[in-house]
C-alpha cells in the first residue's frame, strides 16, 4: 500500500486545480443544476474522504456513518425551523459539536468490538438512530422530512453558498489530509496492519480508534449539515442504512488507500447515476453492471489504477531511457 | 488485461455519446413537462402505470394537433423515491430542459421535496399521485396544483360511509392498522377529526404501527384480534395492502371485523394481485376505479390503457392522465406555455371533465387549496369476472358529493396558521 | 393477560421468526462457512419468491415441487453469480469490501432483470391445497400454514447442523472457512467447495421466498425489505452458527409480536434495540463461544 506524500510542487497542483476546478463550476456554467451537482460531489466527496479515514486508513468499516451524516442535517433544519433561520450557522457548530459528543459516546460502545461485529453495531446504531427520527413526526417531521431551511444573508444567494461550502469542504479535506499524513495517521495505519505490535510499542490501539471515529464522524456531520442548505430540504433517508452504504461504495470505486479515492469515487457514483438516470428507468440495470465492471477490472479502485498507471509509465520511460 | 481496460473505457465513451443528443432541447413549439415517476422497487408499479397514461394522453392530445398551435413534449425520470435525488432532477429540468411543468411524483416526501424548488423557480408543479393533505394545506405555495384525491378527501368520504353504517349497522369499537410514516398518522388523525365533526361516536380500541413494507403482519393480525373492534380501518398502500389481507385472512380476521380502507384499499393492484383469493364484503375505497363510474369517458380511458400496456391501470394512471390534460386545458385559456403568472389563474379556475367523473358532475380546481375536487365512491368487494387477472372487483358502491369531502375552512386556517 | 391469547401471539411471533430464520440460514452459511458478505442475499429470496410465482400461477405445478424448483433454481442463479464474479475478487486487499460492492451491484442487477421479466405488478401465490385452513384449540386459532412454515424451520435447522457437523461435505466446507489454503493443500477443490457453499445458501433463500409467497407480496424490492432484518439474526446467532440463527430468529420475532401485543406504537424499534443491547453485551452473538473479541 503506497500512501507516501508526493513530490511537493505536484500535490500542490493537484490542489490547485482541483480547486480552479470546482470555483470556475458557477462561472463557467449558468445552469443551477450544474451548481447543484457539483456541490453535491463536494458533500459527499467530503463525507466519502472522512469515512475512509475511519476505513481505508485505520481498517474500520462502519456501516452507520449516515448516523452522523444525518445528525448534522437534522440539527441546521430543526434549529432553522424552530428558531429561524438566523441560526442556521451557529447550527452548523452545534451539531458538531453534538456529533463529537455522540460519536464519543457511541465511540466507547462501539470500539470495543473488531471485524465485522463493529461493523454490524455501528449498523445497529444507525438504524435505530433513522427509527427515531422516522417515528418522531412530532418534532422532525418523520418521512415528510423539513423543508425550507434557507441560509441567512447573503448565503441564500446559491452561489454564494456554493463558495461557502467549496471553501468549508476544501479546508475540512486538507485538514483530514495533514492528519493522514501526521505522525497520528501514521498510527492509524499501523492499528490497522498490526495493532498487537502497536501494543507493545506502548500506543493505546483503542484510544487511536476511539479519536479516528470522532474524527471521521465530525466532518460526516459537517457534510450532513452543509448538505441542508444546498436543496433547502432534509429527509430522513439521510439516516437510513443506504446513505452508509453509499459511501462505502464510493470508497471502494475510487480507491480505499488513496486519500482522494473516495473524493473520486464519489464524483463517479454521482455523475453516472445521474447521466444514466436521465437516459433510461433502467438505471439500475447499467449502472450495476458499469460498476460490476469496474470492481472486476480494477482491483486498486480507479485513483489506485491511475496511479499504478503512471508508475508502469515512468518505469518504462526509465527503461527506455538506459 | 490492458485490451480489456481499454475496451471498458470505450463502452463508456460509447455510452456518453449516446447520451448526448438525448439532452439536445427539442424544437420550439412545445409545452415541456418534465416528470419524475418511480419505476423500480415497491412503487415501481405507481410509476410506470403513471407514465403510460401520461404518455396515452399526451398521444391523443398531439393526434389532434396539439393545443394552441403547441404540442405536448415530456421526460420521465425514475425519482428514486429519494428527495435528494429528485430535487436534483427537478433542477435539471428547470434550468437545463427548460421545462414548462414540473409533473408527477407518486411519494409524499418526495412531492415536498419538489414543491419547494417548484416555488423557488416560480414553475407550475403538477402534483398527480401523492395524497399528503400538507401539500395543499400546510406546505400550500401557489405554483403547486394536484389532480388527485388528498387522504383528507378520502378519509372525510369514509367518515360518512361510517356514520350511515351505524344507522343499518350498529357498531362502537375501531381499531386502526397503518404503515408508520406520514401518510399512515395523517389518515388517522383526518378520520378522527372527521367522525368528531360528524358527531359519530366511536372507541378505540387499537392503534398499530407496523414499518412501511413490513412483509409481516401476523403479530399484528393476532393482537388486533384480542381487541375485537368491530370496524378495522386501515390506511395500507400497495403491496401491504397485499400481505396484510393475505394474513389476516388465514386468521379469520374478516369474519370477526369489518374490513374498512378507504383510501387506497380499492385499487386495482389489490384485486389483479390476488384473484380469487380476495375475500368479499372487504370496504375500500381509491381515487378512481376501472368499473366506476360507467361513463363512455372512462370505458374508453381503461380499454384505451388495456390495449396499451397489456393491464389494467391503477388508480395512479388516472391521475396522471387527469395530469396533462389540465395542463393542455390551462396552455389552450392562456394561448401558450411560458406565462406563469397566467397559467396559474388558469388553473386555479380549471374545470375539467375527467374519467373518474360520474355523469353530470365536472372535476374543478379549489382556488384556495390548488387542489382538485371530485366525487368519491366506496365499494364492496364481490365477484366480477370483467378486468382480468382479478376474479373480485368493488361494487355496491356508495357515493359522495365533491362539496361535502373538502377541508373545512376552519381546518386549512388552523393547519396553515401553525 | 388470558393463556390463549399468548399461545397465539407467541405462535404469530414464530411464524414470522421462521420465515427471518430461514432467509438468514442461507447468509449465516455463506457468512460463517464460506467468509462472504453476501448483501445480495435478499435479492436471491427475491428470485425464489418469483420462480415460485412462475411455477406454481403461470404453469400451475404443485405447489411442494414447485418450492423444491423455485430453490434449486435460485441456487442455480447464485453459483452462476458467484463463479462468474465473486470468484475473481477472492483474496484482494480489503475483500469485504469488494463483497459488499459487487454484491450491490448484484442487487441493483437482479432487481431490474425481474422487472424486465415479471413487470411490476404486485404478485401473490394461494396457500397450498390442504393449508388454507386452521387449527383450533378452544380459543386459540391457527392457521395450518404457518405451523407448518415453524414445523420446516425446524426441520431445516436439525438438517443444516448435521450435516455441517456430522458428514464429511459439512466438516469439508467448515475446514475450507478456517484455512482455505490448507485444505487447498490436502486435495480438496476448493473453488468448487465455495460455488457449491454459495449455491446451497443462496437455494436456502430461494427457498424461503417461495415458502414465503402465499403469505406475502411477490414485488420488486422485496429483496432490500429482508436484508436487514435477516443480518439482525445472524449476527445475534453468531455467524455460521444455525441454530444460533433459529435462536436469534426466535428472539427477534418473539420481541415484536410482545412488543406489538403491549407497546404497539413503539414496536418498530424493538428489532434494532435487541440488536443493539445483545452486541453491546455479547458481541459475538449470543450463541458462540467468546473468542472473536478482537481490535
Amino acid at each position: 500500500m503506497t500512501m507516501k506524500p508526493g513530490p511537493k510542487y505536484s500535490a500542490a497542483v493537484l490542489w490547485t486545480l482541483m480547486i480552479l476546478g470546482f470555483a470556475l463550476v458557477p462561472v463557467l456554467m449558468s445552469s443551477s443544476y450544474q451548481l447543484n451537482l457539483a456541490s453535491h460531489v463536494l458533500v459527499w466527496g467530503l463525507f466519502a474522504v472522512a469515512f475512509n479515514m475511519l476505513w481505508g486508513v485505520t481498517g474500520m468499516l462502519s456501516f452507520g456513518q449516515a448516523l452522523y451524516y444525518g445528525l448534522g442535517a437534522y440539527f441546521v433544519g430543526l434549529m432553522v425551523e424552530y428558531l429561524g433561520s438566523a441560526w442556521y450557522l451557529p447550527a452548523i457548530g452545534i451539531g458538531m459539536l453534538a456529533v463529537a459528543a455522540t460519536s464519543f459516546l457511541l465511540g466507547l460502545l462501539v470500539i470495543r468490538v473488531g471485524g465485522v461485529y463493529f461493523t454490524m453495531l455501528t449498523l445497529a446504531f444507525g438504524q435505530l438512530a433513522w427509527q427515531i427520527t422516522f417515528k418522531w413526526y412530532d418534532f422532525t417531521g418523520g418521512d415528510d422530512g423539513i423543508q425550507g431551511i434557507t441560509a441567512p444573508g447573503f448565503l441564500q444567494n446559491p452561489i454564494a453558498y456554493y463558495y461557502f461550502l467549496l471553501v468549508l469542504v476544501m479546508l475540512s479535506m486538507w485538514i483530514l489530509k495533514r492528519m493522514a499524513y501526521s505522525p497520528f495517521g501514521l498510527m492509524l495505519r499501523c492499528v490497522r496492519q498490526n495493532p498487537e505490535r502497536v501494543r507493545f510499542l506502548g500506543r493505546r490501539v483503542r484510544r487511536n480508534q476511539l479519536r479516528v471515529y470522532i474524527v471521521s464522524s465530525l466532518f460526516a456531520g459537517l457534510a450532513g449539515s452543509l448538505m441542508a442548505g444546498i436543496d433547502n430540504s432534509i429527509h430522513t433517508d439521510m439516516f437510513f442504512w443506504t446513505t452508509s452504504g453509499e459511501v462505502i461504495l464510493m470508497s471502494v470505486l475510487g480507491g480505499l488507500n488513496q486519500f482522494f479515492g473516495p473524493f473520486v469515487g464519489a464524483v463517479a457514483i454521482i455523475i453516472i447515476e445521474d447521466i444514466v438516470g436521465a437516459w433510461t428507468e433502467y438505471w439500475s440495470l447499467i449502472i450495476g453492471s458499469l460498476i460490476m465492471g469496474m470492481v472486476i477490472l480494477f482491483p486498486k479502485g480507479l485513483v489506485g489504477e491511475l496511479h499504478h498507471l503512471k508508475l508502469r509509465m515512468m518505469q518504462l520511460k526509465a527503461r527506455r531511457s538506459e | 488485461m490492458r485490451n480489456k481496460r481499454l475496451l471498458m473505457c470505450l463502452v463508456i465513451a460509447i455510452l456518453a455519446f449516446i447520451v448526448v443528443p438525448f439532452c439536445v432541447n427539442a424544437e420550439d413549439k412545445t409545452i415541456k413537462i418534465g416528470a419524475m415517476y418511480p419505476m423500480t422497487g415497491r412503487a415501481g408499479l405507481y410509476g410506470k402505470d403513471s407514465v403510460a397514461a401520461a404518455e396515452m394522453a399526451i398521444d391523443e392530445i398531439n393526434g389532434k394537433g396539439g393545443v394552441a398551435g403547441y404540442k405536448i413534449d415530456a421526460t420521465f425520470t425514475d425519482s428514486k423515491v429519494k428527495p435528494a435525488y429528485a430535487v436534483r432532477v427537478a433542477k435539471r429540468y428547470i434550468t437545463e430542459d427548460e421545462v414548462d411543468f414540473l409533473f408527477g411524483v407518486v411519494s409524499s416526501g418526495v412531492g415536498l421535496a419538489v414543491t419547494e424548488i417548484s416555488q423557488q423557480y416560480k414553475t407550475i408543479f403538477i402534483g398527480t399521485d401523492h395524497a399528503s393533505t400538507r401539500l395543499t394545506v400546510d406546505n400550500f405555495q401557489p405554483y403547486y396544483f394536484r389532480v388527485s384525491n388528498n387522504t383528507f378527501q378520502s378519509m372525510t368520504a369514509g367518515a360518512l360511509y361510517l356514520k350511515e353504517l351505524a344507522e343499518t349497522k350498529p357498531w362502537k369499537k375501531i381499531a386502526f392498522i397503518g404503515p408508520d410514516y406520514a401518510y399512515g398518522h395523517s389518515q388517522w388523525d383526518e378520520i378522527r377529526y372527521n367522525l368528531d365533526r360528524f358527531g359519530v361516536e366511536y372507541e378505540v380500541v387499537g392503534e398499530y404501527w407496523p414499518k412501511i413494507y413490513a412483509p409481516d403482519y401476523t403479530s399484528y393480525i393476532t393482537s388486533i384480534l384480542k381487541d375485537k373492534p368491530d370496524v378495522l380501518i386501515s390506511g395500507f398502500w400497495g403491496g401491504d395492502t397485499v400481505a396484510f389481507i393475505k394474513q389476516a385472512q388465514a386468521y379469520g380476521l374478516f369474519e370477526k371485523a369489518l374490513y374498512f380502507h378507504p383510501d387506497a384499499g380499492g385499487n386495482y393492484e389489490l384485486m389483479s394481485a390476488m384473484g380469487a383469493e380476495l375475500p368479499d364484503g372487504l370496504v375500500l375505497g381509491a381515487r378512481h376505479y376501472n368499473n366506476w363510474p360507467d361513463t363512455e369517458l372512462n370505458r374508453n380511458f381503461v380499454q384505451e390503457f388495456k390495449k396499451r400496456t397489456g393491464r389494467f391501470p391503477t388508480y395512479a394512471a388516472e391521475g396522471a392522465y387527469a395530469g396533462i390534460y389540465a395542463i393542455a386545458h390551462a396552455v389552450e385559456v392562456v394561448g401558450n406555455p411560458d406565462d406563469t403568472e397566467a397559467l396559474v389563474k388558469a388553473l386555479e379556475g380549471l374545470k375539467i371533465k375527467l374519467p373518474e367523473d360520474p355523469e353530470g358532475f365536472t372535476s374543478y380546481i379549489r382556488p384556495e387549496t390548488h387542489q382538485i375536487t371530485q366525487v368519491m365512491a366506496i365499494g364492496t368487494t364481490m365477484p366480477n369476472e370483467d378486468f382480468p387477472p382479478a376474479k373480485k372487483m368493488l361494487g355496491n358502491w356508495k357515493i359522495y358529493k365533491a362539496e361535502d369531502l373538502d377541508p373545512p375552512a376552519e381546518y386549512i386556517e388552523m393547519k396553515r396558521k401553525k | 393477560m388470558d393463556f390463549s391469547f399468548f399461545i397465539t401471539q407467541a405462535i404469530s411471533g414464530m411464524t414470522m421468526a421462521t420465515l427471518l430464520f430461514l432467509v438468514a440460514s442461507g447468509l449465516t452459511l455463506i457468512f460463517g462457512v464460506g467468509n462472504v458478505f453476501n448483501f445480495a442475499h435478499g435479492s436471491f429470496y427475491m428470485v425464489g419468491a418469483y420462480f415460485g410465482y412462475q411455477l406454481v400461477a403461470i404453469w400451475e405445478l404443485n405447489f411442494w415441487i414447485a418450492l423444491v424448483l423455485a430453490g434449486l433454481g435460485a441456487g442455480l442463479v447464485g453459483m452462476l453469480a458467484e463463479s462468474l464474479f465473486l470468484r475473481r475478487i477472492y483474496g484482494r486487499v480489503n475483500e469485504g469490501g469488494f463483497q459488499i460492492l459487487l454484491t450491490y451491484c448484484l442487487i441493483l442487477i437482479i432487481d431490474d432483470l425481474v422487472k424486465l421479466i415479471w413487470g411490476t405488478e404486485y404478485k401473490s401465490l394461494p396457500r397450498p391445497k390442504g393449508f388454507s385452513g386452521a387449527v383450533t384449540f378452544g380459543d386459540i386459532y391457527l392457521p395450518s400454514y404457518n405451523l407448518l412454515i415453524i414445523a420446516i424451520g425446524v426441520v431445516v435447522v436439525v438438517a443444516s447442523w448435521w450435516i455441517l457437523t456430522r458428514t464429511r461435505p459439512g466438516k469439508i466446507a467448515r475446514a475450507a472457512a478456517v484455512d482455505r489454503e490448507m485444505v487447498d493443500t490436502l486435495g480438496v477443490n476448493v473453488p468448487l467447495t465455495m460455488t457449491l457453499v454459495f449455491g446451497i445458501a443462496t437455494a436456502l433463500g430461494g427457498m424461503a421466498g417461495a415458502l414465503a409467497a402465499p403469505l406475502r407480496t411477490v414485488t420488486p424490492g422485496a429483496g432490500i425489505e429482508v436484508i436487514i432484518d435477516s443480518l439482525i439474526v445472524v449476527v445475534l446467532g453468531g455467524m455460521g452458527n444455525f441454530w444460533g440463527a433459529w435462536l436469534g430468529a426466535i428472539l427477534v420475532g418473539e420481541v415484536n409480536a410482545f412488543a406489538v401485543a403491549f407497546v404497539p406504537k413503539w414496536a418498530s424499534l424493538f428489532s434494532f434495540l435487541v440488536m443493539v443491547i445483545v452486541l453491546i453485551f455479547k458481541p459475538e452473538g449470543l450463541f458462540s463461544p467468546r473468542q472473536v473479541r478482537k481490535v
